[in-house]
């Protein structure tokens, strides 16, 4: 029971930023159509931004920030060079300009900060754990699930709120009728793109603090496919909901089936943990192909 | 496609041929020549290794095309089976000491129903969301089973070596370069045959029809289920034809030759060459391959300036590579065979050409 407990808030934690990087990426999907494959790069860049600055001598909330303003720039800056001039063609044509700008990007940080693991040094968050009982959690987890949660609010209360969150909400709900009542659907996928830039180099940021700075934290960024998948693409709540099963799941996964021995033979060798999501998510699809949430598509010919 | 000036058909069968002008003949007579005969006499060994990673893309590639261009079926886990195919046909010279022609159609029986399993949810579900079923295949295959099940197998840890002797068709002992080259030219050349006579018969035309519209075609009286299904079995099978071939270039073969990013270099590949046709496999191949090996050299000059540079080189590929596809897809949509094909025509129709 105390190691389930200890695998339920670990993977409550890891979850919480998964469900901040795939907020970003169902905000792409709902307001402009992409589906970007791109977004494990998005945190590999924000992790090593943010580590960069850091390593310069800025505070980390502050190196945080200008994670912020770089991810801001780029993404405006991918959306105007790379996407604007496909807007209107294909669905696969444009997943596959995320595939390109996917080894675009890793190329990139990988011939900028090359492949070593690279550490948040000194710590950002003290190494002594906090125990609540029996129960064992790094500081580093519990201040990434409070960001990832504050970053969270921040989001939807910019949806709900804002003139600009409201223009998105417009357009990814009828985008010909937000054009005409004078929404800028420029704009609105420029706005898309830098949200998702953000919210995924924070991200990064956070899974860099914990597991270190490397190519896996690109990776790690790629298991937000399964989590917008369960909670059904277009589905802001589902996103949320799906990073967090995604999460716990994994760290359930990780906790008990790997090395899982029966009757003295090992069944499990290892490496769950990796591809356990992605199982999940194909044996889901086979039950419910909409997801959670999803709107369910009617097609006609 | 049109005919060169001054050149009718007055029987069904001129119309079917593959080769309909003389002017065809010689050229693929000349390009055969070419393969099995000018190639090999450079006795050139770096020219030779380069038309054997080509090879080695078109044929990985070519299950890629017919999935994505043919069946629209878009895929990004290839390289889970070309994985299985090579881990098949190492297994089976290894620990069953089979010949390796055995092999290789043992290795493309295994791939092709490994690819038909993970074709299934194809029947449920399709776009965005067969692409991530596709990409499960991919880490469950390589990350979890292979790795983790399969290289275990032996007790030889990671790496399945294969020792000098083993790769060999007969009396034929496939160990340097050249010979791999041969045994890679006979390969894709059959494998293309197969692929552009597949699109001349109703399985094909069932496929194109999927692709353009799968629900009118299933009104249209195709079985969409049991077609897609081929297609993965198809494109199985060429991918574990690809994985079997890929052995005998090092007689060696990891996990780590059939990552993710392989996957989904295939795909780059086909985009650049051309969705849905047979010579954009073969011109993204070599596309990708050869402006790749350029690019090696052009950096030659600038090493005193960044001394890493050729260190990293594997990252500045990479940054190419996307770039190639994300540009190519901007302002070339239809690829390099397109391009091929307008060339063609050009020249078919001069002087009229209009």
């Amino acid at each position: 029971m105390e190691l389930f407990t200890q695998l339920l808030i670990t993977g409550i934690t890891v979850g919480s930023i998964y469900s901040l990087v795939a907020l970003g990426w169902t905000l792409i999907y709902k307001c402009s159509g992409v589906l970007n494959l791109a977004m494990g790069e998005l945190t590999l860049i924000g992790a090593y931004v943010c580590l960069m600055f850091y390593q310069w001598g800025l505070p980390f909330p502050l190196a945080v920030f200008g994670t912020l303003l770089v991810g801001l720039a780029l993404g405006l800056l991918t959306e105007r060079l790379f996407l604007r001039p496909l807007i209107g063609e294909p669905v696969l044509t444009v997943i596959m300009v995320t595939v390109g700008l996917s080894f675009f990007f890793r190329g990139l940080v990988e011939l900028v900060w090359g492949t070593d693991t690279m550490v948040f040094a000194p710590p950002i968050f003290p190494p002594e754990p906090i125990k609540l009982g029996t129960i064992v959690i790094g500081q580093a987890y519990v201040w990434s699930f409070v960001a990832a949660l504050a970053l969270l609010v921040i989001f939807v209360a910019f949806f709900r709120y804002t003139r600009w969150g409201l223009s998105m909400q417009a357009t990814a709900d009828d985008e010909m009728a937000s054009l005409s009542l004078g929404v800028s659907a420029d704009f609105v996928y420029a706005l898309a793109w830098a949200i998702a830039f953000m919210s995924a180099g924070v991200g990064g940021t956070l899974l860099g603090n914990i597991n270190g700075v490397n190519i896996s934290v690109g990776y790690l960024g790629l298991l937000v496919l399964p989590a917008v998948v369960l909670g059904g693409l277009n589905s802001v709540p589902g996103a949320i909901a799906g990073g967090l099963i995604i999460g716990v799941l994994q760290n359930l996964a990780g906790g008990y089936l790997d090395g899982l021995t029966i009757a003295g033979l090992k069944i499990i060798p290892g490496g769950v943990k990796d591809i356990f999501p992605f199982a999940i998510m194909t044996v889901f699809l086979l039950f419910k192909p909409y997801g959670l949430f999803g709107w369910i598509r009617i097609e006609r010919v | 496609m049109h005919l060169p000036c001054g050149t009718y058909h007055d029987r069904y069968g001129q119309d079917h041929a593959w080769w309909q002008t003389r002017f065809v003949w010689v050229r693929m007579i000349a390009l055969f020549l070419l393969l099995y005969v000018g190639l090999p006499a450079t006795g050139n060994f770096y020219l030779i290794s380069v038309a054997n990673i080509i090879g080695y893309t078109i044929l990985s590639a070519m299950g890629v095309q017919l999935l994505i261009g043919f069946a629209g079926q878009v895929t990004l886990g290839h390289a889970a089976f070309v994985a299985v195919g090579a881990y098949a046909s190492a297994i089976a010279m290894l620990q069953f000491h089979l010949p390796y022609l055995v092999s290789i159609a043992l290795a493309a029986l295994v791939a092709g129903l490994w690819s038909v399993l993970f074709g299934l949810p194809s029947a449920r579900v399709k776009g965005f969301y067969l692409i991530m079923t596709t990409m499960a295949a991919q880490f469950i295959t390589v990350d979890f089973i292979i790795t983790q099940y399969v290289s275990q197998i032996g007790g030889r840890g990671h790496y399945f070596s294969l020792p000098p002797g083993t790769i060999a068709l007969g009396p034929w002992v496939i160990d340097n370069d050249i010979e791999v080259y041969y045994l890679m030219v006979t390969l894709v050349i059959l494998c293309l045959i197969f692929m552009a006579n597949l699109m001349r018969t109703r399985v094909g035309r069932a496929w194109i029809a999927i692709r353009d519209n799968d629900i009118a075609a299933e009104v249209m009286g195709v079985n969409v289920f049991r077609y897609k299904l081929l297609a993965f079995l198809v494109a199985g099978v060429l991918g574990g034809i690809a994985g079997a071939f890929w052995i005998s270039t090092l007689a060696f073969v990891s996990p780590e030759h059939f990552q993710w990013g392989w996957s989904l270099w295939l795909v780059g590949v086909i985009l650049i060459g051309g969705v849905g046709s047979n010579y954009g496999t073969v011109f993204g191949s070599m596309f990708m391959v050869l402006v790749l090996e350029a690019l090696k050299f052009a950096l030659i000059p600038l090493t005193p300036v960044f001394p890493h540079l050729l260190e990293k080189f594997l990252y500045v590929k990479e940054a190419a590579f996307g770039l190639a596809i994300v540009l190519f897809l901007i302002y070339e949509p239809n690829g390099l065979a397109y391009r091929w094909w307008q060339i063609k025509n050009y020249i078919h129709l001069w002087p009229f050409s209009y």
